[in-house]
């Protein structure tokens, strides 16, 4: 404590001018990009949102005001994006930590071939989601496709993953499953391997099975990291775009019907030329974000101040 | 005997699910063999019935993954390199050299970190093309040349080694400069390791912003180049699997030899997001 | 090199570590630098080695002002309680990192560096990491970089406190050979007043920051300069008679017992003392002044430790073992010239 308050406290015996200006000319080169493509396009995208008329050619405009946010809010191909989006984190996060917790829980023991239990969940994490997603999108084929073969045995009809607008939730959210699993995985891995290995001890001597020791003591114990892991898939989740691209041709859906937050940014975008509505509907998904972030802020220094 | 079959039922259900976590890879790399009426088979045909390199040349004829292949490796090599020298510099005088508001900078930067990128990019690409840049493989460097979160990463790392090393240094008459390049870096070579392999694999596999500021073939990198041949080679899906195969082959052979240094990486919150 | 300490202090925002410190410390000496924690000798050798700068006061290395100067410029050699040594390099590579800093020809750099190394016994360990030394090894190979690039003055700042009880006395014998070999200027920070009273030319005492007594070892043990020194110094400790002065004698706090006393017969009357006696200056003696009571005996060879109570003051005295002294016995005492001193019991000062 007293360490620390002294270092602090240190000032530069060296005053010369070389000496006060060497700290700038290191941060020099990081803060450029930061300053360029980080720190000024969120003051812009910012003040673009609130630019009535911006065009993007002569990034002249009318006047401000909130009619980008209106726009976006009454837009119901928005509605539908949030309703969309908020469908896959629904669906996607429960399911994914459910099994990871499962997963995470197996691998957690000693095992033989752990390395290559662990290389086999952990590699859809490091590979191109998009590369990855022609893969799926040739097995979810309808006709040829060898998840309908499967299913076949089950006495199951062949499903238009890919082509019926009722099917295609379900053929994302299973990729978005696939896709986020190791992810989720490793993180709640390591939160494992923070427990005491005493508690199991513990339940061991008093006689307690496996099952039990799983529900009344690990997952207890690993509850702040479930929740951690929630919270970080929710926001990685309602940034949905890159799963959806390869699926369907890079159309939000078979019929445009699965817009998200992203593929709404991209569309007033790119295929409307409307700036102002796009950084309104980035400023609405980084409302979301920043709403989830400051709650897992909370509950992380709750965590921490309980753990003393 | 009841931990036997216990035993036995952790097994069975790990082996299942790394069978299912595997399957598209497999499904992938067996496609990429096939004929045109091998894949188009019902019942699917698990394994093709030869090994021929024929998809992946008449991939390579329909389109330039080579020159995407290429472009891929400069973009990486590129933005991880100048990252990690940004990265270390910064990390460096964070840590270790004094100046006023240091710690509020550094807090501010912290919670940059929760802006998605999805919000930068309307600005950036204008940016891009302002500067002229638009469809240009700059354009895919550029913006990659800092990360607040490698910094993060790196400064905690130099946090932690010893005042007492940077002092017994600089009394041997060492500048910041020269403990920066002669300790600190072969130090936190684990750290760096960790820090160049997590950026090397979101460089090989962006694919939105790519998406956003290259349209002309011979800018694409791999992920992007793909996602345009599908249009072309839609009705060829063993062609589309054997340039998969050349996007994914890589980093899973690199993955192969660094797992640790990865994971690691993404333990602390790394990648995705 | 000669070091001039002249009023120096150091405050940090709301304390202050070191206040108005003077002190000369002589050419060629070892000199501890001694004190319990957070005394701020540490600080203090901070601000010689000129990693802190001071807040006021002036530093001089013979006659040069050195207060202002950048460490890296003062031609000092430093050993951290860590050793500080570079995990990544071989021991030669750590040895030879202050010359490779001065830009020293690597010829010349590595027959210093094994030069050195000889003289510290590392020679055999050149090729190995940190990691695989022992922490005395460790210990020798900062020594052997500090002193590489021939310091005009060595700094080793709680140097022993990491090593396991039988090392630390070996190196203790060892940073004083190494001293004596080169003869460079040492100060040796401890909070072990032990360690410092085997090894030092000179002993520099410090509490709160201010100097206490600066002296030779034995002259600190013989003739503290107060309380506090005549405390720190000693095993076991001193002990502490608290009391006043009445008609030439020494009278106990509770007023039960008194003993007529020449070293106090020139204080006036009234005023609160302790009668500080080590453990060593006690003589059973029938015409003694002291008449005691034996509580508690304990064997310790040649010698046995023996537990008394004066009036109700309890104390520690050597008895040779054979007086066959037990529990319960009344005996008197006498006092020894040496090792016998009166303080102020307020302000801790020396009565002479």
């Amino acid at each position: 404590m007293k360490k620390r308050k002294q270092s602090a406290d240190q000032e530069l015996l060296d005053r010369s001018f070389k000496a006060r200006i060497e700290p700038y000319l290191y941060l020099l080169p990081f803060f450029l990009g930061i300053a360029v493509f980080t720190l000024y396009p969120v003051i812009n995208v910012v003040l673009i949102s609130f630019k009535e008329g911006y065009s993007y050619l002569t990034r002249g405009f009318d006047a401000w005001g909130l009619a980008n946010y209106q726009k976006v809010l009454s837009d119901p191909k928005f509605a539908q994006a949030i309703s969309n989006t908020i469908k896959y984190v629904l669906l996607v996060v429960p399911i994914s930590t459910c099994i990871s917790v499962v997963v995470a829980y197996l691998l957690s023991q000693k095992l033989r071939f752990s390395a290559l239990f662990q290389t086999a969940y952990f590699l859809p994490m490091v590979t191109s989601i998009t590369a990855v997603g022609l893969a799926w999108k040739l097995m979810y084929n309808k006709n040829f496709g060898i998840i309908n073969y499967i299913l076949s045995f089950f006495g199951i009809d062949k499903i238009p993953w890919l082509e019926n607008a009722a099917w295609s939730i379900p053929a994302l959210v299973i990729f978005g499953i696939w896709n986020i699993l190791p992810f989720t995985i490793i993180l709640l891995l390591s939160g494992l391997q923070n427990i005491d290995p005493q508690y199991y001890t513990a339940a061991r001597v008093d006689g307690s099975g496996g099952l039990r020791i799983f529900f009344r003591i690990t997952v207890p114990l690993l509850a702040p990291t479930i929740f951690l892991v929630c919270i970080i898939n929710t926001i990685s989740c309602f940034k949905v775009f890159s799963e959806l691209y390869p699926l369907f041709n890079g159309n939000p859906g078979p019929f445009y019907n699965l817009y998200t937050v992203v593929y709404y940014i991209r569309y007033a975008m790119i295929d409307n030329r409307k700036y102002g509505v796009a950084a309104a509907a980035a400023i609405v998904l980084f409302g979301f974000i920043f709403v989830f972030t400051m709650v897992q802020r909370v509950v992380q220094s709750w965590v921490n101040a309980r753990k003393g | 005997m009841k931990r036997r079959i216990s035993r036995f039922f952790v097994y069975f259900f790990l082996t299942l699910g790394a069978v299912i976590m595997l399957f598209p890879f497999f499904w992938m790399f067996s496609s990429a063999f096939k004929t045109t009426q091998e894949i188009n088979r019902f019942p699917p045909q698990w394994l093709p019935s030869r090994i021929s390199l024929d998809n992946f040349r008449r991939a390579f004829e329909m389109a330039p993954f080579a020159k995407y292949f290429v472009n891929s490796i400069v973009v990486m090599v590129c933005s991880v390199g100048l990252t990690t020298l940004t990265t270390i510099l910064a990390a460096f005088a964070f840590s270790r050299l004094r100046f006023p508001g240091r710690n509020l900078i550094f807090g501010l930067l912290l919670s940059l970190m929760m802006i998605p990128f999805e919000m930068l990019v309307i600005t950036n690409y204008s940016t891009i093309v302002d500067l002229g840049l638009w469809d240009s493989i700059p354009a895919l460097i550029l913006p990659f040349t800092s990360s607040i979160f490698y910094t993060y990463i790196l400064k905690n790392f130099f946090d932690s080694v010893s005042d007492s090393l940077y002092w017994s240094a600089r009394i041997d008459g060492s500048s910041n400069w020269r403990y920066l390049w002669k300790v600190m870096v072969p130090m936190a070579r684990p750290s760096l390791m960790t820090i160049i392999l997590l950026n090397a694999l979101a460089s090989w596999n962006s694919f939105m912003w790519p998406m956003y500021v290259i349209s002309s073939d011979k800018n694409r990198t791999l992920p992007w180049g793909l996602q345009v041949f599908t249009t072309e080679a839609g009705s060829y899906p063993e062609l589309l699997m054997a340039a998969s195969t050349v996007v994914v082959l890589p980093v899973i052979i690199l993955f192969l030899f660094a797992r640790k240094y990865i994971v690691r990486g993404v333990a602390r919150g790394g990648i995705k997001g | 090199m000669r070091v001039v300490l002249d009023h120096i202090t150091k405050r940090f925002s709301d304390v202050t570590a070191v206040s108005d410190f003077s002190a000369t410390l002589e050419d060629g000496e070892l000199i501890s630098l001694l004190g319990p924690s957070g005394c701020g000798k540490s600080t203090l050798l901070n601000m010689l080695s000129g990693i802190l700068p001071v807040s006021g006061g002036k530093i001089f290395f013979d006659d040069q002002d050195v207060t202002a100067m950048a460490p890296e410029k003062r031609g000092i050699g430093l050993v951290f309680q860590n050793y500080a040594l570079y995990p990544h390099m071989t021991v030669m590579g750590n040895i030879c990192f202050p010359l490779e800093m001065q830009r020293v020809p690597k010829a010349e750099r590595v027959e210093r560096a094994n030069e050195i190394a000889k003289l510290v016994h590392v020679d055999m360990l050149m090729n190995r990491k940190p990691a695989e030394l022992s922490g005395g090894q460790q210990q020798r190979v900062a020594i052997a970089r500090a002193l590489v690039k021939n310091p005009r003055l060595l700094l080793l700042d709680e140097p022993l406190s990491n090593l396991d009880a039988r090392l630390r006395l070996e190196m203790r014998e060892e940073i004083r050979r190494i001293q004596q070999r080169t003869g460079v200027t040492t100060i040796f920070v401890t909070h072990d007043q032990e360690e410092a009273m085997s090894i030092s030319d000179r002993i520099v005492l410090m509490k709160a920051g201010v100097l206490q007594q600066n002296d030779l070892p034995q002259r600190l043990y013989n003739e503290p300069a107060n309380q506090f020194v005549a405390d720190f110094l000693g095993t076991p400790p001193i002990n502490n008679l608290p009391g006043h002065v009445e008609d030439g004698a020494f009278v106990t706090a509770d007023g039960k017992a008194r003993c007529a006393l020449a070293l106090v017969s020139g204080i006036e009357n009234g005023r609160k003392v302790n009668l500080s006696v080590r453990s060593e200056s006690f003589v059973l003696d029938p015409d003694g002044p002291m008449a005691c009571e034996v509580t508690r005996v304990y064997q310790m060879g040649k010698e046995e430790m023996a537990y008394l109570r004066f009036g109700e003051c309890d104390f520690r005295a050597y008895i040779d073992s054979d007086e066959g002294l037990k529990k319960g016995d009344s005996v008197r005492l006498s006092l020894k010239k040496r090792g016998v001193f009166v303080f102020d019991l307020e302000t801790g000062e020396r009565i002479r």
